[in-house]
C-alpha cells in the first residue's frame, strides 16, 4: 500500500484518489450480498482500505455485482452503471456473473455479465470469502496504477455493441443512449446480414 | 490594512475548511474505534475530496450549480464572523444578529440545489433539513438572547473578551441553563446523531446528497465540514471562553467535538417528528428558563 507516498500523490493525484477512496455500490441481489455486511463491518472492516458503501450510483465509483444477474436486475444494473461518474470500476462477485455458475441453464438469468457492461475484475468462487473482496480491491489498485482498469473507456468506445447486446435481452430500452450510436455502421451491418 | 483583512479572510476560510475536514476524518476514525474496527486513516476525507475533484460530474441545471455555490458561500461568510482564537476578519459588523440570519443561507442553498435535481429522496432530505432548522432555531434564538442580555452586547468578539476577564459563560451561574440547552441542540446544528435524519443513507439514500457526484459531492462535503466547524465554534466562543490564541481555541474545539462524537457513535437516530418534538420540548424549555433567569438577575 502506497497511501502515504507523498511523491505519488503529487505525480498522479487522480489515480491515487481513485485507488484509496473506492466508494462501493451494490445491489442486495444474489447470494453474494451476504458476504458484504461482514466485509464492511467490524469483523473485516473494509473502511481501513477506503472502501465504504454508498447509497446512490452518483456517489459511487466501484460497482460490486454480488451474485447472479437476472434479466430484471440487469436493467437496473445498466441504468445504475450509466449514472456513475467516470472513472468507474466494476467487479463481478462469485461465479454466476462470470459464466452463469449454477444458473447455467436458467431461462431468466444472464450468463456472461461482460457482454452487457464492461467488467474490470472477477472474484471467482461460490461463495467468495470476504478476504477475496480485499484481494480483489488490491488487484484493482494494481490495475489502476498500471492504467489497465479501463472498463469505462471500453464502454464509451464499444457503446454501440454493448447497447445492441442489452437490447437483445431486454427488448427496447426506455432510456436514451448514453453515448452516440454509430448509425451508419449499424445500417451497413444490417445490409451485410441481409 | 486591506491586505491584512484579505489575508485574515483567506487564512480563516482555509483553516476552517481544513479543521472541518480533519474533524470528519477524526469522527470516522473514532466511530471505527468505538465499533472495535481499525478504521480509515485520518486523511480519508482529504483523499475523498481529491478523488471527487478528479471525477466527472453530472449537473442537473443552472440552479443545481448555483445553489451549491450559494450554500458554500453562506457557510464561508458565517465563518468570517466567528472569532478564530484572536482573529476575527469581520469583527466590526453585526455580530450575533448577522450570524443568526446567515446561518439559514446554507440549508436554503442546499434546498435550491437538491430541489433542482427532482429526486424524491433529495426532496425528503431537504424538507427534513428545513424542519430540523425550524426545530433548533427557536432554542438558538433564546440562547443568544440570554447571552446578549447578560453581556449587554451583540458582538461575539466582545462576549469572548468579557469571558477572558470573568471566566467561561458555561460556569457562570445565570448562564448554566442556557449552556445546557445549547449542548442539547448542538448535534442538530452539526447534523450528527441522534439528529442525522437529513442524510440517513439507509432510509432515504443520503437525502439531499442523493444526486451529487464528483465535484458537487466535494463541495457538499466541504459545506458539511464548515457546518460542523460553525456549530462547534459558536459553542466554544460563546460558552467555553473562545481562545486567547488559535492553538488554545483548536484544543477546545477538538475536546468539544470528541464529546459529541462519542454520542454520535453509539446512538441511533430519531425520526423527524420525534426530533422536532424533542427539540421544541427540552432544549426550548431550558433555553426559556435560562432567558428568564438572565432577565431576572440582570434587571
Amino acid at each position: 500500500m502506497d497511501r502515504n507516498n507523498i511523491g505519488k500523490w503529487f505525480k498522479s493525484p487522480g489515480n491515487m484518489g481513485q485507488k484509496y477512496s473506492l466508494h462501493a455500490l451494490y445491489f442486495c441481489t444474489g447470494c453474494g450480498i451476504i458476504e458484504i455486511p461482514p466485509t464492511i463491518t467490524t469483523r473485516w472492516d473494509a473502511e481501513r482500505f477506503g472502501v465504504i458503501p454508498v447509497a446512490t450510483p452518483r456517489q459511487a465509483n466501484l460497482f460490486l455485482i454480488t451474485g447472479y444477474v437476472s434479466v430484471k436486475t440487469l436493467r437496473y444494473i445498466i441504468r445504475s452503471y450509466e449514472q456513475m461518474p467516470e472513472p468507474k470500476y466494476t467487479v463481478g462477485f462469485g461465479s454466476c456473473p462470470i459464466n452463469g455458475g449454477m444458473y447455467w441453464d436458467s431461462y431468466n438469468t444472464i450468463k456472461h455479465l461482460d457482454k452487457y457492461i464492461p467488467v474490470d475484475g472477477w472474484i471467482a468462487g461460490c461463495m467468495p470469502r470476504p478476504e477475496a473482496v480485499f484481494v480483489a480491491v488490491t488487484h484493482l489498485w494494481t490495475l489502476i496504477d498500471k492504467g489497465m482498469a479501463t472498463g469505462y473507456l471500453k464502454y464509451r468506445e464499444h457503446y454501440t455493441k454493448y447497447r445492441r447486446n442489452q437490447e437483445k435481452v431486454l427488448g427496447k430500452l426506455e432510456w436514451p443512449p448514453l453515448f452516440s450510436i454509430e448509425e451508419e455502421n449499424e445500417k451497413s451491418r444490417e445490409k451485410v446480414a441481409v | 490594512m486591506v491586505i491584512v483583512l484579505v489575508l485574515q479572510i483567506l487564512f480563516v476560510t482555509l483553516l476552517s475548511c481544513l479543521v472541518g475536514l480533519f474533524l470528519i476524518g477524526l469522527s470516522r476514525k473514532m466511530t471505527a474505534r468505538i465499533h472495535w474496527r481499525y478504521g480509515p486513516p485520518l486523511s480519508q476525507p482529504f483523499i475523498d475530496i481529491v478523488k471527487w475533484f478528479s471525477q466527472t460530474a453530472v449537473s442537473h441545471g443552472k440552479l443545481f450549480d448555483a445553489g451549491m455555490i450559494f450554500s458554500l458561500t453562506g457557510s464561508v461568510v458565517v465563518v468570517l464572523f466567528l472569532p478564530f482564537g484572536g482573529i476575527c476578519p469581520l469583527r466590526g459588523s453585526g455580530g450575533l444578529l448577522v450570524i443568526l440570519y446567515l446561518m439559514l443561507i446554507a440549508p436554503l442553498g442546499i434546498a435550491l440545489s437538491a430541489g433542482e435535481a427532482a429526486n424524491p429522496y433529495a426532496s425528503i432530505g431537504v424538507s427534513r433539513k428545513l424542519q430540523l432548522a425550524f426545530g433548533y432555531e427557536l432554542s438558538l434564538l433564546m440562547i443568544l438572547l440570554s447571552l446578549m442580555t447578560y453581556y449587554r452586547t451583540v458582538s461575539i468578539v466582545d462576549i469572548v473578551e468579557a469571558q477572558i476577564q470573568s471566566g467561561w459563560s458555561l460556569v457562570q451561574l445565570p448562564l448554566v441553563v442556557s449552556g445546557l440547552a445549547y449542548l442539547l441542540i448542538m448535534p442538530a446544528i452539526m447534523g450528527i446523531r441522534p439528529f442525522e435524519m437529513i442524510q440517513a443513507p439507509q432510509e432515504i439514500s443520503s437525502g439531499p446528497m442523493a444526486e451529487y457526484g464528483g465535484k458537487f459531492l466535494a463541495f457538499a462535503t466541504l459545506q458539511h465540514a464548515l457546518n460542523i466547524y460553525i456549530g462547534l465554534s459558536l459553542f466554544v466562543n460563546l460558552f467555553l471562553g473562545g481562545g486567547s490564541n488559535a492553538g488554545y481555541f483548536l484544543i477546545k474545539l477538538l475536546l468539544a467535538f470528541m464529546v459529541f462524537q462519542v454520542i454520535h457513535a453509539v446512538w441511533p437516530r430519531f425520526r423527524i417528528e420525534q426530533a422536532v418534538r424533542c427539540l421544541w420540548r427540552w432544549p426550548a424549555l431550558l433555553a426559556f428558563i435560562g432567558l428568564i433567569i438572565v432577565w431576572v438577575t440582570t434587571s
